[in-house]
């Protein structure tokens, strides 16, 4: 287990050493996010120049419950929502892809599990361990104030490791986002 | 000065502020750690820490909030980078 998480290296520097086991469950959820988010790609495409400049042929939300909340909808009525998502959909969906390519890429390159990111590679971490938390929220049901029935679970749940990994990542992202703020705060 | 009439001085404020109608609303997230939240808030939006703690916990306690005012144009840019993000952001038009 990581024992401290991100810690702040120098001004602009985070630092986290991770266990291969550590390193081969983070490997796997990002490559996860990335093919469920691929799975929304037009693969035929019957405009190619409207796909090349990022509008999709689809407005539907998705129908995945994980996926619909990555890519949720941006307005409360169904035609606005769907105007907005046939053209912007299909740029966030390959932000967010980046995203977790960024978490996948470090971590294969790590291969002493020290990982180094600046500000602009922190981002796409932060973003990228959320993707795979809220994909990992919605299929462990977590609603609010449901924590004390899921540290409940039984050894036996499958359920169980699913939410000790959610923690783990919770714990994780924390610890980078308290070594970003220590950062700004500085700077202030 | 000039005094302008109150009905003119109405119509300008009506052009002017057309284009302003527009929120950008933040909703609560069982998911979301209170940290991130006011991380993407001071990142997104150049919030101090002040502020975006603030909106942070006004989405937590009161269900939503809304954190950007402004074109629809602007208000679409700020939701697709608040979706990029994974927090949960709609456009809607302020309530007058």
């Amino acid at each position: 287990m990581t024992e401290s998480g991100f810690i702040r290296h120098g001004a602009n520097q985070y630092t986290a050493k991770f266990s291969d086991s550590e390193k081969e469950v983070l490997i796997n959820l990002s490559e996860q996010i990335i093919e469920l988010l691929g799975e929304r790609s037009d693969h035929s495409h019957s405009d190619p120049l409207a796909a090349m400049v990022g509008i999709t042929s689809h407005d539907n939300p998705p129908d995945d419950e994980v996926l619909f909340r990555l890519l949720p909808n941006a307005y409360s009525d169904d035609e606005s929502a769907a105007e907005f998502r046939r053209y912007t959909e299909a740029t966030l969906r390959e932000k967010k892809r980046a995203h977790a390519m960024a978490v996948r890429s470090h971590l294969i390159n790590a291969s002493d599990g020290e990982v180094d990111l600046d500000h602009d590679s922190a981002m796409g971490w932060l973003g990228g361990i959320n993707d795979i938390r809220l994909a990992l929220g919605v299929r462990l049901n977590v609603e609010e104030n449901s924590h004390e029935t899921l540290e409940l679970l039984k050894p036996d749940d499958p359920m169980r490791p699913v939410y000790a990994v959610y923690t783990w990542l919770g714990w994780l992202q924390d610890s980078l986002l308290q070594a970003l703020m220590n950062d700004a705060s500085e700077n202030e | 000065m000039v005094k302008t009439s109150d009905k003119l001085e109405e119509e300008l404020r009506a052009i002017f502020n057309a284009d302003r109608l527009w929120v950008t609303v933040v909703w609560d997230d069982p998911v979301n750690l209170m940290s991130y939240v006011t991380f993407v808030f001071m990142e997104l939006f150049g919030y101090s820490k002040e502020r975006a703690t603030e909106l942070m916990l006004k989405v937590h306690n009161e269900g939503k909030a809304v954190v950007s005012t402004g074109s629809r144009e602007e208000m679409e840019r700020d939701v697709q980078r608040l979706h990029e993000y994974g927090l949960w952001a709609t456009i809607s038009r302020e309530d007058i």
